[in-house]
């Protein structure tokens, strides 16, 4: 299977040091999630990950391969990134939308067959957009939009799944549905995932790792369980955090 | 596809069929009809036709390009140094026979222009064209305002003609036709892509475009559609801004089918259009870049509106 290996990655932009010697590997059936304030360089990270800007020291491997000598149509048969904001310009349809997903597997010449519409059309069922299949994309909600962009991902079928806040703009419906598609697609389909996330508790929720930023180069990761606790959260987002015990895990909430 | 031949075949019909002899004059190319349709309408009409296609063609691409549905194919500047170099072509009496290479020469430069300051080291920098591209036309319209208000008042008229686009001297160049099948060819087997690249840079290459290079390749290709249309007919206005928007209405945006419709239903439009420039006011002919506008602009407000309503 696949695998995203990032070694003595260093990041920065404009001057601001995102990591430095971040030694990172995405294995098979990880889900990883992605934490750290609100400008810290999540993006750029996963960008840098997703072979789309070049690191300032180290590399990114993509099967034992440096990404920045993979064709990209290569990169997208393997690796697919949901970006943070989704703006469509065009009026294109919503199945055709989620259709371009299959854009790496096909060559020039080649149109969707049956069985690439059937996975889009099962694509644009699981975001629950049923219904909207002739929609134009211009006219979607925030949200419709997202779960949309999410669709063609899954119908891209990549083995590494980078997704920059997924759950923006959902309500806790489709924030779910969104998050229980990547716990399946990591455990069933035996893929692995990286999650840029702001919910604490979704990331408790379903993360098996973490991998925290706190600035000026500073990473930690590891697995859920090492990170995930009060001293790590508070030092994160600079404020304080409690702790309540559910009935499934260990929970968050800003604390006074 | 069928759809596109009846376009094509109601094109070439059009242009004769006002003419209740055109069935026997084309069978008999020697008689004075026939003469006037083998050597003067038809050639004319093909011209027309093949301008149209281009500009549609052209039209479509930039739009994708620049990311922007108002962008139409002399946004960039192309047709302004085709416009330049064919006034002061006029300017110095060069016979009419060499414009169309004028107008050819001043719309490549053009391009290089842009394309060199534009290109920089960066990444593909759809701003930085777009600004660069829209400052060298305006570079360009300032020229042509500076020709005409120099020129004589009797060569005015054949300018402004040119500068509104004029078929009257118009001939088909064989290459004309080459230029255009290799686009067609070319943009059908980027259609895909191009619906990618729609969607934006980024988006495109997660989705395994290299658009770097597919991007400056979709400028060339438009560019020298446009240099190749305004060197034959000079700038003929909306139809590629225009007729690329109605078969978005008409048949969606997927550019396998986009890029077809718009070619076909350009050259189709702007014959419709010359001949109307022809006959409404003959024997007096108005420039069919005046047509073209009257014709366009409420056809597209009327779709436009109807699309509104449908609410799709």
């Amino acid at each position: 299977m696949t695998s995203l290996v990032c070694h003595s990655l260093d990041v920065s932009i404009a001057g601001k040091n995102i990591c430095s010697g971040l030694n990172l590997e995405l294995g098979t059936g990880q889900f990883w999630g992605l934490l750290g304030p609100n400008g810290i360089g999540k993006t750029t990270l996963l960008k840098c990950m997703a072979g789309l800007s070049p690191p300032d020291g180290g590399g990114v491997l993509l099967e034992n391969q440096a990404i920045d000598k993979l064709p990209r149509r290569l990169i997208a048969r393997l690796l697919g990134m949901l970006q943070q904001h989704t703006v469509y310009v065009f009026d294109a349809g919503v199945l055709e939308t989620a259709m371009t997903g299959r854009h790496p597997h096909l060559s020039y010449w080649e149109r969707e067959g049956p069985e690439d519409k059937q996975k889009a059309l099962d694509a644009i069922r699981v975001v629950d957009l049923e219904g909207f299949e002739s929609r134009s994309v211009t006219r979607l909600s925030g949200g419709e939009a997202r779960r949309l962009a999410f669709a063609s991902l899954i119908v891209q079928e990549p083995d590494i799944l980078l997704l920059d806040e997924p759950t923006n703009h959902l309500d806790m419906k489709h924030q779910i549905r969104i998050m229980d598609q990547v716990e399946k697609q990591v455990g069933q389909q035996q893929r692995c995932a990286m999650v840029a996330l702001h919910d604490v508790n979704l990331a408790a929720r379903y993360c098996s790792h973490i991998l925290m930023l706190f600035g000026d180069g500073d990473w930690q990761a590891g697995p859920v369980t090492e990170l995930l606790n009060q001293d790590k959260l508070e030092r994160l987002y600079q404020c304080p955090v409690e702790v309540v015990q559910t009935s499934s895990g260990q929970r968050f909430l800003p604390g006074k | 596809m069928s759809v596109g031949s009846i376009f094509f075949a109601s094109a070439n019909g059009s242009v004769s069929l006002g003419w209740s002899e055109w069935f026997a004059a084309i069978q008999n190319s020697d008689s004075q009809h026939g003469e006037l349709i083998w050597r003067l309408r038809l050639p004319r009409a093909m011209a027309a036709w093949v301008v149209g296609s281009m500009l549609a063609m052209s039209g479509c691409l930039m739009q994708v390009l620049l990311r922007n549905p108002l962008a139409d194919p002399y946004v960039l500047g192309v047709s302004g140094g085709a416009a330049f170099a064919t006034l002061l072509g006029m300017v110095f009496g060069v016979a009419v026979a060499f414009l169309p290479w004028l107008a050819m020469l001043g719309a490549l430069i053009s391009i290089l222009i842009v394309f060199g300051l534009a290109r920089g080291t960066g990444p593909w920098s759809g701003t930085r064209l777009l600004l660069t591209g829209v400052v060298t036309a305006s570079g360009w319209a300032a020229l042509i305002s500076l020709i005409l208000s120099l020129s004589p008042d009797n060569s005015l008229r054949g300018m402004l003609f040119w500068l509104m686009g004029d078929l009257s001297y118009a001939s088909l160049p064989l290459w004309s036709l080459g230029v255009l099948a290799g686009s067609f060819i070319l943009a059908l087997a980027l259609a895909r892509s191009l619906n990618v690249l729609a969607m934006g840079e980024t988006t495109a290459r997660l989705l395994g475009e290299s658009t770097r290079y597919m991007l400056w390749l979709v400028y060339l290709l438009a560019s020298i559609l446009t240099a190749t249309a305004v060197s034959i007919a000079g700038s003929i206005g909306f139809v590629g801004l225009i007729v690329p928007h109605l078969m978005r209405l008409l048949v969606g945006s997927d550019h396998r089918i986009l890029i077809p419709a718009a070619t076909l239903f350009g050259g189709l439009f702007l014959v419709l259009s010359d001949t109307l420039a022809r006959t409404i006011l003959s024997p007096q002919q108005l420039p069919v870049g005046v047509i073209t506008a009257l014709l366009g602009v409420p056809l597209f407000l009327l779709l436009l509106n109807r699309a509104r309503l449908k609410g799709v």
